[in-house]
């Protein structure tokens, strides 16, 4: 256990969330710092600046250039409900069902981990950790073969829980860490009172340990908001499809591909998820507290 | 401790009826006929889409009872293959119909993936008005007939007419051998340094474009062949191997070509069609015969003077030997599942996708070279673009790729030899040694055979 | 009653099947089939597509003679150290520092732009840093427009390109766990250590990063295993060339499983990709342990 788990969790909200002390250098002089995150900031901005152009360029390319003339045709030839509500619309149901699926699992099989020493924890989160390190493309043949035999092709409850048991590893992991952060003490006088175990996990542990939830909510969302190879091939009807894999419209024959129409689908494809992460680092207090999760 | 155990009764019991009901939404209709049809589609290539939906109306109307089930599959060339071989590889996915590229034809055939097609083709009265080289393109080892194209292309040298004019060279021009082409892209360079006269791709980020509009050319235009037909062996240790790669050598290391770093991205093709020849940057390059439809209205690089820019030549054999000119050809087919519950219906569906009406919506809209007869007759397909007879008339000489299940790997190996020449890395012969290594090394020294 | 104990103990593991049934079925049977087919000439198309035969180690064999092999480990190794371990570990270190002392805006304004390439889906990403890198693309445009000669990055230097690529998709979430593990050192401490005339990198050597070690150690380990399948990325941008010269082990998986149709060939690429996971994994458990005595 960390410093940190052996605080209460109200201690740990209470304190200021910024530890000016802890990274080296003197607390006036801000400039220097600002004009450092500044550069690193422009940085990681300039790659998105073709995405920018590209979208209100009628003609784009994929080399960047200024729009000879900003239009929103591209905006407007994507905005159809064929190309674009509708596979937003199954890539939430996808990302949100996948997130809560996981979520949900990943308390249950948490709790216990937390609470009660066994032999059996350590051997169980490092051999399903080691998991992740493959790229779902080397698993997916006999995925595929599984879901054929299981008659589960073309079923988005199926492949939600394809994905949940993929996001499964590090979502245990990080709800697990949040949960040791809940000191037992609260649980006890819950227990005292008659309360059985999923009761106190339910009352007591969970609405403490909110945070950290939307943070392996989110989380989860992003990858399967972002996940195109398993929808595309455990997927048949088109009309089922995610936004992930409706992208590939702007491929045509002989390799062409719609540029400026991709750029602008990209667009109003990423939208919806930095909204939620900034709905969801807002609820976390600024700094989208992950530092529960991360303590080994 | 009760309270848990229920609760996890209750969550075992919502999990199985979740399942459930998801497989019994599978289930199809038990009595009624259906097809499963797959095929691909995307924004940009509706073709095919529109051919199938208008042969699913024409097809349930006369067959009742019978139900297409129409399901396109939404992605590039390289991911609709593989979900097409995924769902091959069971009896329960595999489609009744579907859209098969010409090159994986073979090595699906020696999968057991496709039903062989002679003894319905007999009885198919149209399949007389299909040309030899498109009869040729379904033909497996064993001779027989595996697929059905729904069109084809060919490769041909396009070339800008005022570039070449500039660098006082007469335009229609028609080179007779690998020579007159080098002596055109010289005369051109020295009319303009800053010009690529002559463009042919090479490496292995342009793919099967490396092979199909460059290497391929210039190998079957030589006396040497990739691949022995009769002897079902690869060719190893020709001639024609080594000054193909030798040309190559030549035209980029004399900078006729374009740098070997701009061959090397994926993306050098869009540059030949949107930027280079449109503005004149470019004398000429090897390409295939959809090319108009980048230029037309509608197209990715729409170019309203190509018509009159461009022209069209025959791409020459290396001493002008006969016939006198190479291209190459691929192209996709529909193909019927070898698991098909309902062979004789599913062929049926086939014809009529491709009745004439069909083909030649399909062949105008795709940019397609009719392989029927009766279609290549039509005005409507001749006036589709200034080019169309032209390229047409390349399948008098055109070849296809010996695609078996090997293929893949040979082409990649060829792909790999043409870069390491432009690059330098490696002369030519020794990337023909490298290359020879490979192959024996892929399939085997009884497979191969040294020429 | 010591028997109903243990039961009441096992019972107690009650709540983890969910979460270990989805695994065991949907995770761990599809990684074992492919074990078993890493032994077999499994193919998507061919002659040995429908009735694959058991070929022994053939695979791995072959997989040890092949020149593409070593090469490709040594890509993936470089590719994992450069962009995961050194470059959005410290990047998200150095950026999670400087937000401690920068402005609140500033943070918040530059901490959004971080996190924007984080939440962009993979393949929108690939084509954003696709164009940045392309010889037209956006650097070069920077570059020249500050006088320095620009480079063909995705041709001469294309592993530069797809690890830097990586820094710019996958710092963010580094930078997040480190925010929340600085805010988490207790003031004192370090306002102790200057009282005592502790220069800045003394304090943060010897006293910052001891106290963060195991967020250090987890955030290792997370990054590694998620740079470790990192495949769209480079396939998008390089599709694994010029040459070979960014095949990692899973592009080259890919291309064997999928663009050759050799399943067993490819499955035991990925295999040797779980090991390298492990080897990585042992190491940052080392790390961790040796934090908890």
């Amino acid at each position: 256990m960390t410093t940190a788990g052996r605080r209460t969790f109200e201690e740990t909200l209470r304190r200021p969330r910024h530890g000016e002390g802890a990274w080296p250098g003197r607390h006036r002089n801000r400039g220097p710092a600002d004009a450092a995150l500044l550069l690193i900031g422009a940085c990681f901005v300039l790659p998105l600046l073709w995405l920018v152009f590209g979208s209100l360029d009628a003609e784009a390319g994929y080399q960047t250039r200024l729009p000879a003339s900003a239009s929103l045709a591209n905006f407007t030839a994507v905005l159809t409900p064929e190309l674009l509500l509708r596979p937003l619309w199954n890539s939430l149901l996808l990302s949100a069902g996948t997130a809560s699926v996981t979520l949900v699992a990943a308390v249950l099989a948490a709790y216990p981990l937390s609470r009660f020493e066994s032999r059996f924890n350590r051997p169980f989160m490092y051999s399903i950790l080691c998991g992740t390190c493959l790229p779902v493309t080397a698993i997916m043949v006999p995925v595929y073969g599984l879901f054929v035999q299981l008659r589960l092709l073309d079923s988005q409850l199926a492949t939600v829980l394809f994905m949940a048991a993929t996001a499964l590893p590090m979502a245990i992991w990080m709800t697990k860490n949040f949960m040791d952060a809940v000191p037992v003490s609260l649980e006890e006088a819950a227990w005292v009172d008659g309360a059985s175990g999923l009761t106190a996990l339910r009352a007591v542990v969970l609405p403490l340990m909110r945070q950290g939830l939307g943070v392996v909510f989110i989380f989860v969302f992003i990858q399967t908001w972002g996940n195109f190879f398993v929808p595309f091939i455990l997927l048949l009807s088109p009309s089922k499809q995610p936004a992930s894999v409706s992208i590939f419209s702007f491929f045509g024959q002989h390799g062409a591909i719609a540029y400026g129409q991709l750029a602008a689908f990209s667009i109003l494809y990423s939208v919806p998820v930095l909204v939620l992460y900034v709905l969801v680092a807002r609820g976390a207090g600024g700094s989208f507290a992950l530092s529960g999760a991360m303590k080994g | 401790m009760h309270r848990p155990a229920k609760f996890l009764v209750a969550l075992f019991c919502a999990t199985a009826l979740v399942a459930t009901s998801a497989c019994s939404a599978e289930q199809p209709a038990a009595e009624k006929k259906t097809l499963k049809i797959v095929y691909q589609k995307t924004d940009s290539f509706t073709a095919l889409d529109t051919l199938f939906k208008d042969a699913k109306k024409d097809f349930e109307a006369a067959n009742q009872g019978t139900t297409v089930d129409l399901q396109p599959i939404e992605a590039n060339d390289d991911d609709y293959g593989t979900k097409l071989s995924l769902a091959l590889r069971s009896a329960e996915t595999a489609p009744d119909v579907f859209y098969e590229d010409t090159f994986k034809v073979r090595s699906d055939v020696d999968a057991g993936y496709l039903l062989k097609l002679d003894s319905y083709l007999e009885k198919w009265a149209d399949w007389k008005l299909y040309n030899d080289a498109a009869k040729a393109a379904g033909t497996a080892d064993d001779g027989g007939i595996y697929a059905v194209p729904l069109g084809t292309d060919t490769r041909a040298i396009w070339y800008n007419k005022t570039v070449l004019q500039k660098a006082g060279i007469t335009v229609p021009w028609q080179p007779r051998s690998w020579d007159e082409i080098l002596d055109a892209a010289r005369k051109m360079k020295a009319a303009d340094p800053s010009l690529v006269p002559f463009n042919m791709y090479a490496g292995k980020a342009t793919g099967e474009g490396t092979v199909m509009q460059s290497f391929y050319e210039l190998l079957y235009g030589t006396d040497s062949e990739l691949y022995d037909q009769q002897e079902k062996k690869w060719v190893v240790g020709s001639q024609g191997f080594k000054d193909s790669l030798a040309f190559l050598k030549t035209l980029y290391d004399e900078g006729l070509a374009v740098t070997p770093a701009e061959a090397l991205d994926a993306n050098v093709w869009k540059k030949v069609f949107g930027e280079w020849l449109p503005k004149g940057k470019m004398g000429a390059t090897v390409e295939g015969s959809y090319t108009p439809s980048f230029w037309q209205k509608g197209g990715n690089y729409e170019w309203a003077g190509y018509a009159e820019d461009m022209g069209v030549a025959k791409f020459p054999t290396q001493h002008g030997q006969e016939p006198g000119g190479v291209s190459m050809s691929g192209g996709w087919t529909l193909a019927v599942g070898a698991d098909s519950k309902n062979p004789d219906l599913a062929f049926k569906f086939l014809s009529e996708a491709l009745s004439k009406k069909n083909s030649l919506a399909f062949t105008v809209s795709g940019s397609q070279i009719a392989v029927r007869t009766d279609v290549a007759a039509e005005t409507e397909y001749l006036a589709a673009n200034p080019f169309v007879k032209d390229v047409s008339d390349l399948v008098s000489v055109t070849h296809y790729r010996p695609a078996t299940a090997d293929y893949p790997r040979i082409s990649a190996a060829v792909q790999v030899a043409t870069e390491a020449v432009i690059t330098g890395a490696l002369s030519p012969q020794q990337a023909a040694a490298q290359y020879d290594k490979t192959v024996k090394d892929l399939v085997g020294d009884a497979k191969v055979v040294q020429k | 009653m010591v028997e109903r104990k243990t039961v009441r103990q096992q019972l107690r593991l009650l709540p983890v099947l969910p979460s270990v049934l989805l695994i065991l079925v949907f995770l761990a049977a599809p990684i074992l089939w492919s074990f078993h087919a890493s032994f077999t000439n499994a193919a998507l198309t061919g002659r040995n597509a429908r009735n694959p035969a058991w070929t022994g180690v053939e695979n791995y064999v072959r997989l040890l003679g092949d020149a593409a092999f070593p090469a490709s480990v040594v890509l993936t190794v470089v590719f994992v150290v450069a962009s995961a371990v050194v470059g959005q570990n410290m990047l998200g270190l150095l950026i999670a520092g400087l937000m401690t002392r920068a402005r609140k805006p500033v943070a918040a304004v530059v901490g959004t732009a971080v996190v924007a390439a984080w939440v962009l889906p993979e393949i929108v990403a690939a084509f954003a840093a696709y164009a940045y890198f392309s010889k037209d693309g956006t650097l070069n445009q920077v570059l020249g427009g500050a006088g320095v000669a620009g480079a063909d990055w995705l041709y001469a230097y294309p592993m530069v390109a797809v690890v830097l690529a990586n820094i710019w998709r996958g710092t963010a979430f580094s930078m997040l766990v480190y925010r929340a593990a600085l805010a988490d050192v207790p003031q004192d401490i370090s306002e102790a250590a200057l009282m005592d005339g502790a220069a800045g990198w003394q304090r943060l050597v010897f006293i910052t990063l001891p106290l963060i070690r195991s967020s250090i150690a987890t955030n290792l380990m997370l990054v590694t295993l998620q740079t470790l399948a990192v495949f769209t990325l480079i396939w998008v941008m390089t599709a694994g060339g010029p040459s070979s010269a960014s095949t990692t082990l899973p592009v080259l998986a890919y291309q064997e499983a999928f663009k050759f149709g050799d399943i067993g060939y490819g499955t035991a690429i990925a295999s040797v990709l779980i090991v390298l996971g492990l080897v990585f994994g042992i190491a940052y458990v080392r790390l961790l342990r040796g934090d908890k005595r």
